[in-house]
């Protein structure tokens, strides 16, 4: 096998831009998904819990839709820190329905118009156990739900020491971001690139 | 007054009917009751179950269960059945193509040829005249890829096609400036030959098309500009690739497609007069039965030890002898069946975990003896209740007398019992003369034939499949059932339900199936199972229970047991025997109860001479008891 070339962008040095494009309005394309964001994501913290780089985790969430073949749109909700609400009030912005909902910690879901905010389509409750296969597989089964196919749900990992291994800092974390909140603020459609 | 009840004891549950007689003579049923067989049937493990049927019924009419003056119990059928598979085809691929390797997502579309290339070689070492086709592992960005692809392209390499390791074949797609056809998902990239002509095809997008080039023998031919021999060995491979969305064919020297026929053995049928058939189990179903019905009645089957078929029949010959205590020897095969199945499985050789349907034969075996130890069960409730127990009747016989309650009915009369083991059947003529025949074949091949067919691997959630309809949640609102009718609910569904194939439980519950199957595919597997399985039987039976072998010649034939509370397999049967001009339908038991309860029914008739429930008189065969000497207990 010839030598590998250097790959042009390196994962890790990949930077997320997310600017504000005005207010979101309510989507009325079908084949759209909404990926919720926090307050914080990205401003206060450029990875989760796990270390993880948000910027591939935002890449690789819309690379899941984007392979089913539908489009990805990003919306900070600034008003909220619940992310059972943010993820209702992303699918009822999403044409499809169908949103995921995801705090800058990592924590993520994959919810539902019609639903209650506790109730939702999957849960990936334990951030620092999501790797970015993992963020993947949770883009494209969002991508399923939408196109009303049949998806086998994500594989959730378990492990009992995440708990009190990172609930401290979890709350920190949680501590931190509440001070973004802004109860005035309209949820913001993002424009998303990488550098 | 005097209270008489009857029981039957069946292979899953116990049913029990109860009679009044009141003073002045009159009778009268007054309960039923029905609870779950403990232990295997006709042994002394059943008391315990029939002891909680009888307390059962009796409080429903405000006694006690010592109060029963006499217990009728049926002679059990000494049967049992068992199934087992054998599959007799493997597919085999040497690094030629992928078979059954269809990813929901490829990209592009059209036909590339070219040399297959990894994606990081260099641009020198190749011929800018040479087409190529890209391998990307998954080590390489979908967007560095891209890049890549592209570089070639603005340098003046003609790029045909790509095949990617990770799903990411609709991302290179959007991101590249040619059109090529992209295909996915191929877990074991490394085992494909590198500087190789190569061929990929993708098919055109919402047309409902599949490929048509690399399906076609002429038009693998063309690609690869095949001599007339070498086209002939390529049929397996076009073949294969029929009906796919995408493939990949490599020509290679050695490479090949091979559907192999594995050796399972034989089995021995041994004829009632003595002869002895030998039958291939390769050669499938229909060669089977042929087998069998030539050598009917069947006195015993062997099968050729080391394969799972061979191994079924000796496990079912096992447990019988366990259960009357008889050496091994003396039980008997009766009968088999056997049905042509299709299960998935791994394609040997295979570069993306592909899987291929290979056919196999499913068979049911039924294994005869002499006697159950009933008078042992008898002596049981005995001890447990204080009241006298009697075997009155034959199991088959009591089921016509039960089954002849069932309004419109009238002799000659044929019964179809079908239950999860056996499926039996009785038939009595105008003199009341009965003649019974157990067949192998019934639920639980039905639920074995699901369960591979869907690939479950899970007897239980096959079991449901087999019990209840299946549908689309579609939103949180609303169902779309396997007819394609949609139904709107007042209360929502379960989120965890959302977009998922679900089965529609009688008690209104949904239960997720845990494969990605549309509830047509579903509908279509478990009908044709329950085709397979109890129309066949049904006619079968039918035939050889007759005393001219005629089916034409039953004017009635009522369904009985487990199987005839299901919710298609009594329409299918009604169906495939109107034909004949018979009246064919699920009894219902004294008008009233369904096709439960005709054996106990029938017992309790069989003691009191038939009363007002059946208008003729009952032959003297029928309505004594039997004498059974205890066998012997220590």
């Amino acid at each position: 096998m010839a030598q590998a070339q250097q790959p042009q962008q390196d994962e890790n040095e990949r930077k997320l831009v997310l600017t504000d494009k005005g207010e979101a309005e309510e989507g009325t394309a079908t084949d759209e998904v909404v990926i919720a964001i926090s307050a914080g994501f990205n401003t206060m913290k450029d990875e989760t819990l796990a270390g993880v780089k948000l910027a591939n985790v935002i890449r690789e969430m819309m690379a899941g839709i984007e392979e089913e073949g539908l489009t990805a749109r990003v919306v900070r909700f600034t008003d909220s820190l619940d992310l059972g609400v943010i993820g209702l009030r992303g699918a009822k912005l999403s044409g499809s329905g169908i949103s995921i909902g995801i705090q800058t910690r990592g924590t993520t879901l994959i919810h539902q118009e019609d639903l209650v905010p506790l109730s939702n389509l999957e849960l990936f409750p334990q951030a620092p156990l999501i790797d970015l296969e993992t963020y993947r597989a949770i883009g494209k089964n969002a991508a399923l739900y939408a196109k009303g196919e049949n998806p086998e749900p994500v594989p959730v990992a378990n492990d009992p020491m995440a708990r009190p291994r990172y609930q401290a800092l979890a709350a920190l974390w949680h501590i931190k971001e509440m001070q973004l909140k802004d109860e005035d603020a309209a949820p913001m459609e993002q424009e998303v690139s990488f550098e | 007054m005097a209270y008489i009840a009857g029981v039957d004891i069946g292979n899953s549950s116990t049913e029990v009917a109860l009679l009044r007689t009141s003073d002045d003579g009159t009778h009268e049923f007054v309960a039923s009751a029905l609870y779950r067989t403990t232990g295997l049937k006709g042994t002394k493990k059943n008391v315990p179950g029939v002891v909680n049927a009888l307390t059962r019924a009796a409080e429903q009419v405000g006694i006690d269960p010592g109060d029963i003056d006499r217990v009728l119990l049926n002679e059990a059928a000494p049967v049992i059945g068992d199934v087992a598979m054998e599959t007799i085809t493997e597919t085999v691929i040497t690094e030629s193509t992928m078979i059954g390797h269809d990813p929901s997502t490829p990209g592009g579309v059209g036909l590339g040829t070219g040399t297959s290339v990894e994606i990081t070689a260099d641009m020198a070492d190749h011929d800018p005249a040479d087409p190529v086709i890209f391998l990307v592992p998954d080590s390489v960005d979908f967007a560095d890829a891209a890049a890549r692809i592209n570089e070639w392209h603005e340098n003046g390499y003609d790029v045909e096609g790509a095949i990617v390791q990770r799903d990411d074949a609709v991302l290179i797609h959007n991101r590249i400036d040619v059109e090529i056809p992209i295909l996915d998902e191929v877990s074991d990239l490394d085992k494909i030959p590198r500087g190789q002509p190569t061929a990929v095809e993708v098919a055109p997008q919402a047309t409902g098309k599949t490929i048509d080039e690399l399906s076609n023998p002429y038009g693998i031919a063309t690609v690869f500009d095949l001599s007339a021999e070498e086209t002939q060995k390529i049929i397996p491979v076009a073949r294969a690739l029929v009906g796919n969305k995408s493939a990949v064919v490599i020509k290679t020297p050695r490479g090949d497609v091979e559907e192999r026929t594995i050796p399972a053995g034989n089995l021995h049928i041994v004829s009632g007069r003595g002869s002895t058939t030998e039958v291939p189990v390769d050669q499938g179903a229909e060669v089977i039965m042929e087998a069998v019905m030539n050598n009917w009645p069947v006195s015993d089957v062997r099968g050729e030890s080391g394969s799972n078929i061979g191994g079924m029949l000796n496990r079912a010959r096992d447990s019988m002898a366990e259960v009357t205590g008889q050496p091994m020897d003396s039980i008997e095969i009766r009968d088999i069946m056997a049905v042509d199945t299709l299960i998935p499985q791994a394609v040997q050789g295979s570069v993306a975990g592909e899987h291929s349907m290979e056919s196999a034969v499913a068979l049911a075996a039924m294994v005869k003896t002499q006697q159950l130890p009933m008078r042992q069960i008898a002596d049981g409730i005995e001890a447990e209740l204080g009241t006298t127990v009697v075997i009155q009747g034959v199991e088959a016989n009591m089921a016509v007398l039960g089954s002849l309650t069932t309004p419109g009915t009238d002799v000659p009369i044929a019964i179809l019992d079908m239950g999860g083991g056996s499926t039996d059947a009785a038939y009595m003529d105008v003199d009341k003369e009965i003649d019974s025949i157990h067949l192998s074949g019934a639920g639980d091949m039905v639920t074995m034939l699901i369960d591979s067919e869907l690939g479950l691997d899970d007897r239980d959630v096959a079991e449901a499949v087999k019990k209840y309809p299946s549908a689309k949640v579609q939103t949180l609102f609303s169902i779309r059932e396997e007819d394609g009718t949609v139904d709107f609910l007042d209360e929502p569904v379960d989120p965890s339900l959302f977009g998922r194939t679900v089965l529609l439980e009688d008690d209104g519950e949904m239960r997720p199936v845990p494969v990605r199957k549309s509830p047509e595919e579903i509908r279509r597997v478990r009908r044709r199972a329950k085709r397979n399985v109890f129309v066949t039987n049904a006619e079968r039976a039918l035939n050889l229970i007759t005393p001219t072998e005629s089916i034409r010649q039953i004017p009635f034939v009522v369904m009985v047991g487990r199987s005839s509370l299901d919710f298609e397999i009594p329409e299918m049967i009604s169906d495939a025997l109107a034909e004949y001009g018979i009246v064919c339908g699920r009894a219902n038991v004294r008008g009233e109860m369904g096709p439960r309860n005709a054996v106990a029914t029938g017992l309790v008739l069989s003691h009191i001479g038939g009363g007002q429930y059946l208008d003729f008189e009952l032959p003297a065969e029928l309505s004594t008891s039997l004498e059974r000497t205890p066998t012997k207990t220590d």
